[in-house]
């Protein structure tokens, strides 16, 4: 079971350029959803989207600033929650921004989730159960 | 007695219910036997074991005049999307940001 979500992206531009389209809303807009987001630690600000009829997830995602080290690394809070409000969920969204090969690598990570907090922070009692359960799909198949 | 059906965070937010889990991956137990375990009434334990059911969490099998209980995928499979929601969201994201970058460089030159 994937236990993270984190993926890290090569771009041909420069930290410079890249950072400003993760801190300035216009160009935010552009890629990932609207925003008002300044790049100011505690600054909250919304995302908002309008979720496609088969999404399940609400089109506003909660967000407050956590870390700003301009070019280096950026994280904000990202607090959202299902369309029929049954769930709402707490979790992080970290940018790191690292110079790589005339570019830039960029790495995401999205934790903290606290709806899954203890299943993936505390894994190793997990990791037995989801062992079990794919030792049991695997004896079906057999 | 009637059990609610809850969804699979809601079963894993209880305590109880994750060490019924937790104790299900080492083996099949029976009801009876995952009771001696919690300091609670036996009907108590009966309506935990009746939301990880509804939820896919756990088969129940009669064998004899004992009820065994086993783990089963579906439950953990509502999880697991929950997190590949978002793995695929990001990578949908991040595609258009190198997208958007790379036109930008190319009309730039």
């Amino acid at each position: 079971m994937e236990k993270e979500i984190k993926q890290t992206w090569h771009f041909k531009q420069s930290l410079e350029e890249v950072w400003e389209y993760l801190t300035k809303p216009e160009l935010i807009e552009q890629w990932l959803m609207k925003s008002d987001f300044k790049p100011i630690v505690g600054h909250k600000f919304q995302f908002t989207f309008v979720p496609k009829n088969d999404n399940k997830y609400a089109g506003i995602v909660t967000c407050q600033v956590l870390e700003v080290k301009p070019f280096t690394k950026l994280s904000y809070s990202w607090n959202g929650g299902m369309k029929d409000g049954s769930r709402t969920f707490n979790s992080i969204v970290v940018w790191t921004l690292t110079p790589k090969d005339n570019g830039t690598e960029l790495q995401l990570q999205h934790n903290g989730f606290t709806i899954l907090e203890d299943i993936l922070n505390h894994t190793s009692g997990w990791n037995s159960c989801v062992k079990r359960i794919e030792e049991l799909i695997n004896a079906v198949r057999k | 007695m009637t059990a609610q059906t809850l969804d699979a965070f809601q079963v894993i937010a209880d305590p109880s219910r994750r060490q019924m889990l937790m104790m299900l991956s080492k083996d099949n137990m029976t009801i009876n036997s995952l009771a001696e375990n919690f300091d609670m009434s036996r009907p108590a334990v009966s309506k935990h074991v009746k939301i990880l059911y509804n939820a896919g969490f756990i088969t129940i099998k009669d064998i004899g005049r004992e009820r065994y209980c086993t783990l089963k995928q579906d439950g953990f499979d509502e999880v697991q999307d929950f997190i590949n929601y978002f793995d695929k969201f990001w990578i949908s994201k991040l595609k258009k940001l190198e997208t958007i970058l790379n036109n930008k460089t190319k009309s730039n030159q």
